[in-house]
């Protein structure tokens, strides 16, 4: 069944604490999934990007597909922006490389 | 990770497999192509071998090579295999004279594969020069031969396909990924021999892999393989994973990792593979790309076409290729399909892009669909028409040096 024509974020599994936005998503507006979740956004979150679905606490891990992908380097608030900010990696550095 | 549905290619609407043709081949491997490579065996003549192939890009010339000087048993294998590969018909090696790559071995490996092979020496024909007019000639002459050639018929069971991600977004775990997963399982289902790769980007997959593993030794290996290169990297201090991928989403390895993993699928993981070995029976494969042994030479994998020169070395007949930023590669010997993780790239590449994922983030399509999408692209190919990287002239090759330890007996469980 295709995507709700609505959403603008998926949250993969129900474990999760955070989703992905389908299309860029401004500060200030309600993203939505499929399953009718809500959260409005505190920033802007960029295509691709992750908004976390609830507060998460410093060092708990962020959890995508049911699976840890890092953990938060700092207290992050809900609606927040994911990010190399406020995410550390469990393996390898994530600190940002030289891009344009 | 793709979507649990009873689905066999037999229900695809508009698949018209029998248009699929090949290159017979005496080791009984087929082709999709009959290729004339031109190869050079050290970076001293590529500039000649480059002017003996131009004339004729466009008409099936593919030029690989070597550059190294010194010897490397890892690239007389990779480049050996290139020459012997299924879609390869006819090679001219090119030589300068006084490198190190042992050409006689190679000519004769190729010879003894049925195909003709010519060696030009550029130092014993007198020069750039000459060299290039007698390339020309004989890549000219056999040229009209390969076109010549007759096929065969080709089925899906025949197909040697590997996949790789280059230029990942957020989204690339979550549209085109999957949707490679679930053309993988209905290739698999259907006999064919299928691959993915890039161990240090599944960090953290290692166990989910081991439960696919046909056999507990395989899992092991599969969990000592990840290990190895999250061992590696963390030696070298950077990992498969940098601001390209930042810039579009990705927050880290293991996120990275958990997205590329979504090609493979859901079907059971039959061996594992080290660049060059052929796969010794149909489903789906792991590759091994990082080197054995200690860290030597820097980042085992320099770019993105290196990955897929080692599997194209395997008998990959064509790759599918994912992106999320908008990888514009194709590949010398085996041609890529592109496929895209979001529609805002595809918009601004679609001369480049073979198949649009974006279309599952947009509510259009689901990843069945695009999957399906994925499946006809492929039996197009193997129908005698072109990729868009391919239409657009990519031959992209890549070959450093490398090693590897021979793969063990519970890399191929077999029965």
């Amino acid at each position: 069944m295709p995507m709700d024509r609505r959403a603008n974020m998926v949250r993969l599994a129900p474990a999760d604490n955070i989703a992905v936005a389908l299309s860029d998503i401004a500060a200030g507006e309600t993203a939505l999934d499929r399953a009718q979740l809500m959260v409005t956004v505190r920033e802007r979150i960029p295509q691709g990007h992750k908004i976390a679905l609830q507060p998460i606490a410093a060092d708990e891990p962020i959890i995508r597909f049911g699976m840890p992908v890092g953990l938060a380097k700092v207290a992050i608030a809900k609606g927040a922006l994911v990010h190399i900010h406020n995410v550390r990696s469990q393996y390898l550095d994530n600190e940002v490389d030289h891009y344009e | 990770m793709s979507e649990a549905l009873a689905h066999s290619v037999a229900t695809i609407p508009r698949l018209d497999l029998s248009r699929m043709r090949g290159y017979a081949r005496q080791d009984g491997r087929k082709g999709i192509r009959n290729y004339l490579a031109v190869a050079y065996l050290v970076e001293c003549a590529h500039h000649v071998a480059r002017r003996i192939a131009e004339p004729f890009q466009e008409q099936g010339a593919q030029l690989i090579g070597f550059p190294g000087c010194y010897p490397s048993d890892y690239a007389h294998r990779i480049l050996e295999a290139m020459c012997i590969h299924p879609n390869v018909g006819a090679v001219l090696l090119v030589s300068l004279g006084c490198e190190e790559f042992r050409r006689s071995d190679l000519k004769d490996a190729i010879a003894r594969s049925g195909r003709p092979v010519e060696l030009m020496v550029i130092q014993d024909r007198g020069g750039t020069r000459s060299t290039i007019d007698e390339g020309r000639a004989f890549v000219a002459a056999e040229l009209m031969r390969l076109k010549a050639a007759p096929t065969v018929p080709l089925s899906l069971g025949e197909l040697v396909i590997g996949t790789k991600c280059g230029g990942s977004d957020g989204l690339s775990g979550i549209t085109i990924n999957p949707a490679v997963g679930h053309a993988f399982d209905l290739l698999v289902d259907e006999g064919a021999t299928v691959m993915f790769e890039e161990t240090p980007e599944l960090i953290g997959c290692e166990q989910h892999m081991a439960e696919r593993a046909v056999t507990p030794e395989l899992g092991a290996e599969l969990i000592a393989a990840v290990a190895k290169a999250d061992a590696y990297h963390r030696e070298l201090g950077h990992g498969s994973f940098g601001g390209g991928n930042i810039k579009h989403g990705l927050s880290t390895i293991e996120e990275k990792s958990v997205g590329a993993y979504a090609k493979s699928g859901s079907r059971p993981i039959v061996g594992l593979l080290k660049p060059g070995d052929r796969p010794l029976r149909p489903g789906l494969h792991l590759m091994d790309t990082v080197n054995d042994g200690p860290v030597k030479l820097g980042i085992p994998n320099i770019n993105d076409t290196q990955t897929v020169t080692e599997m194209v070395a395997s008998g990959c007949q064509l790759i599918v290729f994912t992106t999320g930023a908008g990888s514009v590669v194709g590949q010398a010997i085996a041609p890529i399909i592109k496929g895209v993780s979001n529609s805002r790239v595809f918009q601004r590449l679609s001369d480049d892009i073979d198949v649009n994922g974006g279309t599952i983030a947009d509510g259009q399509e689901t990843i069945r669909e695009v999957g399906e999408h994925i499946l006809r692209k492929i039996v197009a190919l193997a129908s005698g028409e072109q990729s868009r990287s391919e239409a657009l002239g990519h031959q992209e090759f890549a070959l450093a040096y490398k090693s590897y330890e021979p793969a063990g007996p519970a890399c191929f469980p077999l029965g």
